[in-house]
């Protein structure tokens, strides 16, 4: 990285473990000619922001918080194509990246793009399989060069490399968080509306499985997350008619996230689950589902 | 110890190459269109891929049929690359009746080299559209528990085919097979 970079160069972390530990590689490797910012999408997990200044701050890496909510909601506008959803994405980013670039004056954009990013883009004979928004999702001009230290690494490896860089367990063991964020678990049309339920069913979700495991009642698993369904079912409230989304539930185990199955979770845990949502989110959702497909035929994420 | 990877596009061609370099090999991963004068190694291992054997796709990977008549090294080919084997020797490839994606069980018929010290059943990674019906010059060694034809060698060559994945963290033993196809490519 320091033949590579030359002058400044921006790195923007979303707080999943690839980010979090680019970051703290490129700051090893050029210190404070590193400028370091988080975009909040307004797709992202409750609290993360402070989250994420919280943690790189405990390493000595200041971080800038860019809000974007705005401009993220409004580009997403009425798209409901995951691989359309995925290139606004990609490109909002790259536009958000330059921006921040001229601010500090960084020629140069770290990403923390590992081996499955490259792979499931597609190219050549390798078929799309979804357009990751730092490589496949890319738009074709950008000013800013790219510099991916971690590209022929997949999470298992980057948690070692993220262990040896003594940033703490964790930073390096959080579940991975895809960089679209909650726009990508809420299948069709990511409206702020419907991120904010997805944003309180996530919150659930993790903290009913961490509780859990924390209590030896399960394994943690590889990732966990909510997914928020288009569709509308009947359902019963208080003798009431309700008329509202389906959450899934999706908890897997992997090593490397190219091949994974789903995690036996013991019932009581997926009925505390059910239970928490349908009351705490009353209003949107009366049904939650559990995934039991492995990848493949699935991927690990819905869209 | 050097052994090259064939990309056929298979969405897990780097993990062939992560498995070797993890065994100690030196490894690296090429186009199908690299010229055979071209591959000075031990062995060669023929990716998976979305390519439809049987249905057309082997004339993308057409190249290919140049390593199996010229290079004289152990060859593995790993789903598409099983297939596309089979189909230059002869056999025949199909559209599956029953695809199988995802778990599998193996049963082995034939350790062979293969699956020297590896149990008669495990459990396997599969994710194949296609499979291979007639394989003539090679035998079965090993078939899934529905009946599906999973790996097979040369009956004088060593050259192995597998529908499953083993160069995928799911499989059992993957990294057993890999050390046994090593051994073969050390002689």
């Amino acid at each position: 990285m320091r033949s590579k970079i030359s002058g400044k160069a921006i790195i923007a972390t979303s707080g999943g473990v690839d980010s979090t530990v680019a970051a703290v590689l490129a700051h090893r490797a050029i210190g404070d000619r590193l400028h370091c910012v988080y975009i909040d999408t307004g797709y992202m997990r409750k609290g993360e922001g402070e989250g994420i200044r919280e943690m790189l701050g405990k390493i000595g890496i200041a971080v800038d918080v860019v809000d974007a909510r705005e401009k993220f909601y409004s580009a997403l506008r009425g798209i409901a194509s995951p691989e359309e959803k995925r290139k606004a994405i990609g490109e909002l980013f790259i536009r958000s990246f330059e921006e921040e670039a001229r601010k500090s004056g960084a020629e140069f954009l770290v990403q923390g793009t590992i081996a499955p990013d490259w792979i499931e883009s597609g190219d050549g004979i390798r078929d799309n399989i979804k357009s990751h928004h730092n490589v496949g999702g890319l738009p074709k001009e950008y000013r800013l060069k790219i510099v991916e230290p971690l590209r022929d690494l997949y999470k298992d490896e980057v948690r070692a490399v993220g262990k040896a860089l003594g940033i703490g367990e964790k930073a390096y063991s959080r579940q991975p968080f895809p960089g679209p964020g909650l726009a990508i678990r809420i299948i069709g049309e990511a409206t702020p509306e419907k991120a904010a339920v997805l944003q309180q069913a996530t919150s659930i979700v993790e903290e009913e499985i961490e509780s859990s495991a924390s209590k030896g009642e399960c394994k943690l698993p590889w990732q966990y997350f909510a997914v928020l369904l288009p569709t509308r079912t009947v359902g019963v409230l208080g003798d009431k008619r309700a008329y509202g989304y389906t959450i899934g539930v999706r908890a897997v185990e992997s090593i490397d996230g190219m091949t994974a199955s789903y995690s036996e979770l013991p019932h009581s845990l997926l009925a505390r689950i059910s239970n928490r949502i349908t009351r705490e989110l009353k209003d949107n959702v009366n049904r939650v589902v559990y995934d039991i497909t492995s990848k493949p035929p699935a991927t690990i994420e819905w869209e | 110890m050097d052994i090259v990877v064939v990309n056929f596009g298979s969405q897990w061609t780097h993990r062939i190459w992560r498995r070797l370099r993890d065994l100690g090999c030196e490894t690296r991963i090429v186009d199908v269109s690299t010229p055979v004068e071209e591959l000075d190694c031990d062995g060669l291992v023929l990716s998976g891929g979305a390519v439809r054997i049987g249905s057309g796709g082997e004339e993308e990977v057409g190249h290919a049929h140049d390593y199996l008549d010229k290079l004289e090294r152990p060859i593995l080919g790993i789903c598409a690359g099983q297939q596309f084997i089979a189909m230059h020797f002869g056999g025949v490839s199909k559209p599956s009746e029953n695809p199988e994606y995802g778990k599998v069980s193996i049963v082995v018929e034939d350790e062979d080299d293969l699956f020297k010290g590896i149990p008669k059943r495990f459990t396997a990674w599969a994710s194949h559209n296609d499979e291979v019906v007639s394989f003539p010059g090679f035998k079965l060694l090993a078939r899934s528990e529905k009946g599906v034809n999973h790996a097979i060698k040369h009956e004088s060559k060593p050259i192995y085919g597998t529908l499953f994945h083993p160069e995928v963290e799911h499989t059992e033993y993957g990294e057993e097979i890999f050390k046994n196809f090593i051994g073969v490519c050390k002689g």
